[in-house]
């Protein structure tokens, strides 16, 4: 999942169906699907949002949606 | 000619639109600041240019993309002018190819080349506007760069895109399409083949259209055999899902074409990131601007500024009015309808100029700068919690500056549930309106510590406004579904021009209302002061106003202003907030050296100054507010609702620190 990766860690999204319709699918409109690679760039404390980066742009997510985010490390 | 303009978030739609029609219009840099159509004329070809809100589809998820879907179903257009940005060419021309197969004359601006060179890309411009089958011209929104070149195109007649059908769905959706475009022949205007898939791909704006002008059983049972077909033959997830890896698929080979890449250096944006964003440092940062910024309008800069402009109005500006009344000898109730009445009330209120203007200018820098999104993401958490969303807290910022902008740029929250709690609150957001009652009580009775006073009202609206979220997020309006995705634009170094037109934009609504409603209002007060039961020229205390403030005078005592004058002022305030201060300044006229704030000090005590501000900070939505809330949720209910939680809230909590206080022994 996206949330195991570190700050700075890449990885490549295998699997993102269990992540609910509404997010799916403004995450389609933002480019990023089944292998996209996204990049960690921050995660913000106390279990908040997670900053990812895609194709040159940045998007935010929150964690829980993060989690159901099956990746691969490259 | 009508030409709509529309493009993805961020792409520097309204700066374009800025730079075409010469409008001052309203810039950010955060998904969704244009929240209303807006119409421009342009500055040399006749025409007029339409801004839409920004959109990644015509597929909308939010009310404000539904505003795009339902302005093409519904409304001519000529001709639309679609704005790329070139650092995002892939992600862009998903929406380009749902524009093209609108097929209508279509015009493409290239953005942001600039920022794809630093990126590592270069695009071949003329070979995109060969495979497209449209004009490219490349712009530079920010400074209007390449601006001539686009209205020399649009001047030209309207030309079809030359090439149709650039995606090819696969012959089950085309056999598909062909079927639909048969069941609505002759019923509509708009291109079927559009229709056809933004109806395949669950448009619920197209297919509400659809199902209005032919039989809705036949159209769901040609989507329902595509659907089957499809999942028999490809095995893929959804009809949605199919028709966007068919338009990826073709914009890969256009990328693949038009595109070369090279190295990239690290942009300065992640640079910042790694600061603001900082798992330990994003919120104190942006606390600490908060209170930069409130310290440069009280202390700074603002106060001073209003100091002198007060100084000149009650001095050498009343000076020549009076000298002028006496010389043309003006009957005494026009000099007292002037003096006591006009300099006093709408003099009362523009003295505040200086401080809204700076407090304008600095909403306007975290917008342009792209910091917006980023105060979004580090507050999600928090908001979360309370059953709210981080984009909420954008309406929230803007709702310092008015709160109807604020209302309406709740339009970008996705979910129903979540945009009508922050509707119901974005009012407890203290207004610039407001500022004046605080810069005068502060001034009369907190002088040591105004930022820190003023800091704190700011402050105690957010924490109400998260306290009611979670109360109402758990009773009377429970949702399951959340939306937080946002879009974290690249930092943009805001241009002065820029920055000067949205602070003119937002702040000259206050000079205007100041002219119309402030004078009219106070116009209308002071006669009410002038007039009572024993006729013209009454002593104030047994005039109409007196008597009308009498009335609720004493419901307020427990709070620590139960007089009649404070009572009539806060009445005004429903009007505007700011009529409160020229209510005041008419009631507790004194010519000469005394003013309003020495005067004060007879009759309220700190404490009560403080549970006034409060009150006000709290107790009504102003009059335009209210519009907004009954327009923006279309509902009798919840305006009332709004208007009565913010009463009982605001009695209750300055009852609390009015008695509690005077237990603690303060006065």
């Amino acid at each position: 999942m996206v949330s195991s990766l570190k700050a700075g860690e890449k990885g490549k999204i295998v699997d993102i169906s269990h992540v609910s319709h509404l997010v799916q699918r403004r995450l389609l409109d933002l480019g990023i699907t089944e292998g996209s690679e996204v990049c960690v760039k921050c995660v913000m404390p106390f279990g908040g949002p997670i900053m990812i980066e895609s194709c040159g742009q940045c998007i935010g997510i929150r964690r829980k949606e993060a989690v159901q985010m099956e990746v691969v490390k490259v | 000619m009508e030409i709509a303009l529309i493009g993805n978030p961020n792409t520097g739609k309204t700066s374009l639109f800025n730079n075409l029609t010469g409008s001052y219009e309203y810039v950010g840099n955060w998904s969704g600041v244009t929240v209303e159509k807006k119409v421009g004329v342009f500055k040399r070809t006749n025409g007029y240019l339409i801004d839409l809100p920004g959109v990644y589809t015509l597929n909308p998820l939010s009310k404000d993309e539904g505003v795009v879907t339902s302005f093409f179903l519904h409304e001519p257009v000529d001709r639309l002018l679609n704005i790329l940005d070139a650092s995002q060419l892939e992600r862009n021309l998903h929406l380009t190819l749902q524009l093209l197969e609108f097929e209508k004359p279509v015009l493409i601006g290239l953005n942001m080349m600039d920022v794809a060179n630093k990126r590592g890309i270069q695009l071949n411009v003329s070979q995109l506007a060969e495979i497209l089958g449209v004009p490219v011209v490349p712009v530079v929104a920010r400074n209007g760069k390449g601006c001539d070149k686009l209205e020399e195109v649009i001047a030209t007649q309207p030309i079809q895109p030359k090439k149709k059908n650039l995606v090819h769905y696969g012959k089950e959706v085309e056999a598909a399409i062909t079927a639909l475009s048969k069941e609505i022949e002759g019923k509509t205007e708009h291109s079927h083949r559009f229709l056809a898939i933004q109806y395949f791909e669950g448009n619920e704006y197209v297919r509400n259209y659809l199902h209005q002008i032919a039989d809705s059983v036949t159209l769901r049972a040609i989507v329902t055999n595509l659907e089957s077909e499809l999942q028999r033959r490809y095995d893929c997830k959804s009809l949605t899902n199919f028709i966007h890896l068919k338009r990826k698929e073709t914009i890969e080979k256009i990328a693949a074409e038009v595109a070369v890449k090279t190295n990239a250096v690290t942009p300065l944006s992640e640079k910042i990131d790694r600061i603001v964003t900082n798992k330990f440092l994003g919120i104190p940062i942006f606390l600490l601007l908060m209170y930069l910024m409130f310290m440069l309008t009280f202390d700074w800069v603002g106060t001073p500024l209003s100091d002198a402009l007060d100084a000149f109005f009650t001095g050498p500006l009343s000076d020549w009015v009076e000298k002028l009344l006496t010389a043309i000898h003006a009957s005494g109730f026009i000099h007292a309808l002037i003096t006591e009445g006009l300099i006093a009330g709408v003099g009362g209120v523009l003295v505040f100029v200086p401080q809204i203007f700076i407090l304008f200018f600095f909403i306007s820098l975290l917008e342009d700068s792209g910091y917006m999104a980023r105060v979004a993401l580090v507050m999600d958490r928090i908001m979360e919690s309370v059953g709210l969303n981080g984009k909420a807290f954008i309406p929230m910022i803007i709702g310092f500056g008015c709160n109807v902008p604020g209302i309406m740029a709740a339009r970008t929250i996705e979910t129903p549930k979540e945009r009508l709690l922050t509707i119901l609150l974005t009012p407890l957001m203290s207004c610039s309106a407001r500022l004046p009652i605080y810069a005068l009580f502060v001034g009369a009775f907190f002088a040591g510590h105004r930022a820190l006073i003023v800091l704190s009202l700011y402050v105690l609206g957010i924490v109400v406004a998260l306290i009611l979220a979670k109360i109402f997020s758990s009773t009377i309006l429970k949702s399951e579904t959340s939306l937080f995705v946002i879009e974290l634009p690249p930092y943009r170094l805001p241009q002065f021009q820029s920055l000067w037109r949205s602070t003119w934009d937002k702040g000259k609504g206050f000079i205007r209302k100041a002219g119309t409603f402030i004078f009219a209002g106070s116009v209308f007060i002071w006669l009410l002061s002038y007039v009572g039961p024993g006729g013209l020229n009454v002593d104030m205390d047994h005039s109409f106003l007196a008597a009308i403030g009498g009335v609720l005078a004493p419901i307020l005592a427990p709070i620590g202003f139960g007089t009649w004058q404070a009572a009539a002022s806060l009445i005004t305030g429903f009007l505007a907030k700011e009529a409160i201060i020229s209510t005041m300044n008419i009631i507790y006229f004194v010519p000469n050296d005394a003013n309003l704030q020495g005067l004060l000090a007879d009759y309220y005590t700190p404490l009560a100054a403080y549970s006034f501000m409060v009150f006000i900070l709290l107790y009504i939505p102003c009059l335009a507010t209210t519009a907004t809330i009954y327009k923006e949720t279309g509902s009798k209910k919840w305006t009332v609702f709004s208007i009565g939680y913010a009463l009982v809230i605001a009695y209750v909590l300055s009852l609390l620190i009015y008695q509690g206080g005077k237990l603690f022994g303060l006065v």
